[in-house]
């Protein structure tokens, strides 16, 4: 954990994402020889689209695991952020801006809840998160009961302004929510990489201990990056809504694993202390690719596209935990000698 | 060590009852035998579940994955009934899926040391596809009907044969892991792994043992699934891992593992179950179901911790008192 402020590490880091963008070339140059739609501009960024929740969140969920928590209770969030925008337009009257607002307070008041939890009351993150999973999916649906409108219809009709927000394509080509996700994603890293809040979250990540006889108020630290990801969880969500047309409850529900399977093969330790923001961002773009492409060049089902994505993220855990063990050997092990960690 | 782990499964308990007894003082009709045994027989699927993801916990990992293998192997299962082999069969093959996945699961956990829970998350993306691959996406239907009618069958007066099983299932597992050397080890590694392995407990093995029977219990959890739905969907089991993990939390163990005991699990699982049906009860909606459940699942846990970091704090204060008192006695 030591070496994490080395130059040698950092290498390491630059190789991993170097790695990604090789991998990310490798899909668009296979795809593109197999269909060469896919190459097409409008049609590339049009595959951001589906997977642009996954890669907002999951930029601001590498905080959290930088920290050594985990947050898996996002994509309820962006459900519940949806259908409170939702609720506030429709049946409370609020400006469609002032309810996103709203959304937003909310997502970051769930955050806060959760991160008092754990940063405060020292109870596992894991387990925090899980329940709070539970309780923002029933308090999102118990919200929609306020509606007049009948809950799994979702409510509809949101004014020309609001939809535009992922309808508006900047020179007629890139999508608005890239620009979004991309302005995030360098909002992120000079949070992350270049004040002195992301040294202090790193800090936190290596050894709370430390970081608090130093002067770090780690625990504010802590609750504090599980607001960040709620607040971006409910951007993802209002976004979604926009690229929908409807609000509901329950539209995040599938999320969860993308975002850990993002964060992760962007080389985030789940055990804290690693990680970056560039990282993750390839990383989401890396699945969102392969998402995209498959279906469209090799007519893969939707439905299997938890294959590869599972393989891709085994693949590259287990190499890497090979690499970095160069004592094992697949003979030893189906021997039953396990060389000492 | 021994007082605090009876506690635990003692207050999961009480609580449990103590629901019931408040249920019933406010809709009398809850406390009829057939009600409240019924709670327990709606339970089998998740008390399976629990008590194989609860070896897991107990040595300090966890595993994301077992919804995906109950779908799995309720699949495979059902498809071999369906073609007419017998259900012995069937339950040797979902046996089987489970305890290859599981072994998988053990093998990138113990011996590559990925942590549990990404590991586990890949492995239930590969696994959730493969159900589709090999259902085409298609619905298992048309099982025999004497193993859908299996799930009816009663045991004694009102408790099915399933929960009888699971029953004495659990209470086995629990007299193995409490009273045996070899089971004690579950728990001496989840307290402290780096320990268990200085005074000789192969650590990665017992590792490995846990995820091959949380493999196991989880299939056996997607055959009774089969048997009691009747049908199979390729989403069968989603989400049912986090359910089963909160069902262990309610039960009180503890994610960092060494703390908590199958008893435990399976009385968190009938807690975990028998919400919706107590909401019912109550006159609330279902849709009330996932709200009170993270509600019941936080206050729990947090005044768990609570409590706990307090005890904690309260013997370290009267350790430096003792101390002191001694270097003072020392002197005099």
């Amino acid at each position: 954990m030591k070496i994490s402020f080395s130059p040698k590490l950092k290498q390491v880091w630059k190789k991993w994402e170097f790695v990604l963008t090789l991998i990310i070339l490798l899909e668009i140059i296979i795809f593109a020889l197999k269909n060469s739609k896919f190459l097409m501009p409008r049609v590339l960024f049009g595959s951001m689209n589906d997977i642009i929740s996954i890669c907002i969140i999951s930029l601001f969920v590498t905080f959290v695991m930088i920290t050594g928590g985990i947050d898996i209770q996002a994509g309820s969030i962006v459900g519940l952020s949806s259908i409170i925008l939702g609720v506030a337009w429709q049946d409370f009257g609020f400006n469609i801006w002032a309810a996103s607002c709203l959304a937003m307070a909310a997502a970051g008041v769930c955050g806060g809840i959760s991160g008092f939890f754990i940063a405060y009351c020292g109870v596992q993150p894991m387990v925090v998160t899980l329940g709070g999973s539970f309780l923002y999916t029933g308090i999102g649906l118990l919200v929609s009961k306020l509606s007049a409108t009948e809950s799994y219809k979702g409510i509809g009709g949101f004014p020309e302004g609001f939809l535009r927000l992922s309808k508006y394509r900047l020179f007629g080509i890139i999508p608005f929510q890239v620009i979004i996700f991309l302005i995030l994603a360098v909002l992120a890293y000079i949070l992350l990489h270049k004040t002195r809040y992301g040294r202090e979250v790193f800090l936190v990540g290596v050894n709370q201990n430390a970081a608090e006889y130093s002067g770090i108020n780690t625990r504010l630290i802590i609750m504090s990056t599980y607001v960040l990801s709620a607040v971006s969880a409910s951007v993802a969500g209002i976004i979604l809504t926009s690229y929908l047309g409807t609000a509901k409850s329950d539209i995040g529900a599938t999320l969860t694993l993308p975002i850990i399977t993002a964060v992760v093969l962007g080389g985030t330790l789940s055990t804290g202390g690693k990680g970056s923001v560039p990282g993750t961002a390839l990383a989401a773009v890396a699945i969102g690719t392969l998402r995209f492409g498959l279906p469209l060049c090799f007519k893969v089902s939707q439905q299997y596209l938890d294959i590869p994505v599972g393989i891709l993220l085994l693949v590259i855990i287990i190499g890497r935990a090979l690499l970095n063990r160069p004592g094992l050997r697949v003979k030893t092990v189906i021997r039953g000698r396990i060389p000492h960690k | 060590m021994r007082k605090i782990l009876k506690t635990r499964e003692i207050n999961s308990f009480l609580f449990l009852a103590g629901l019931i007894f408040l249920v019933g003082l406010i809709n009398p009709s809850f406390w009829q035998p057939v009600t409240i045994i019924n709670c327990f027989n709606d339970s089998v699927v998740f008390t399976f579940l629990s008590a194989g993801i609860a070896f897991v916990i107990l040595t300090g990992e966890i595993d994301v994955s077992i919804g995906a293998v109950l779908g799995l192997s309720a699949a495979v299962g059902a498809t071999l009934l369906r073609d007419g082999y017998g259900i012995a069969a069937a339950l040797f093959a979902a046996i089987f899926v489970g305890a290859v996945v599981g072994m998988i699961n053990g093998i990138g956990v113990a011996v590559l040391n990925i942590p549990s829970l990404i590991f586990t998350l890949g492995v239930n993306g590969v696994v959730r596809g493969i159900i589709y691959v090999y259902t085409k996406g298609a619905w298992v239907e048309n099982l025999p009907a004497d193993f859908t009618l299996m799930s009816n069958r009663l045991l004694t007066k009102n408790v099915t044969y399933f929960y009888g099983a699971a029953v004495l299932v659990v209470i086995i597992g629990h007299i193995i892991l409490t009273r045996t050397r070899k089971g004690k080890y579950f728990v001496a590694v989840g307290d402290n792994s780096a320990g268990a392995t200085l005074v000789g407990i192969p650590a990665d093995k017992i590792k490995i043992l846990s995820y091959v029977l949380c493999g196991i219990f989880s299939s056996v959890a997607g055959m009774i699934y089969a048997s009691r739905i009747g049908f199979i969907t390729p989403t069968a089991g989603n989400g049912y891992e986090m359910k089963a993990i909160a069902a262990c939390v309610l039960g009180g163990l503890s994610l960092t593992g060494g703390v908590g005991s199958l008893a435990g699990a399976s009385i968190g699982a009938v807690i975990m179950s028998s919400i919706s049906r107590i909401l019912v009860f109550l006159g609330f909606s279902s849709d009330y179901d996932n709200t009170i459940t993270g509600f019941l699942l936080l206050t729990i846990v947090v005044i768990n911790t609570s409590a706990q970091n307090h005890t904690v704090r309260k013997n370290r204060h009267e350790i430096l008192l003792v101390r002191t008192a001694q270097k003072g006695g020392e002197k005099a």
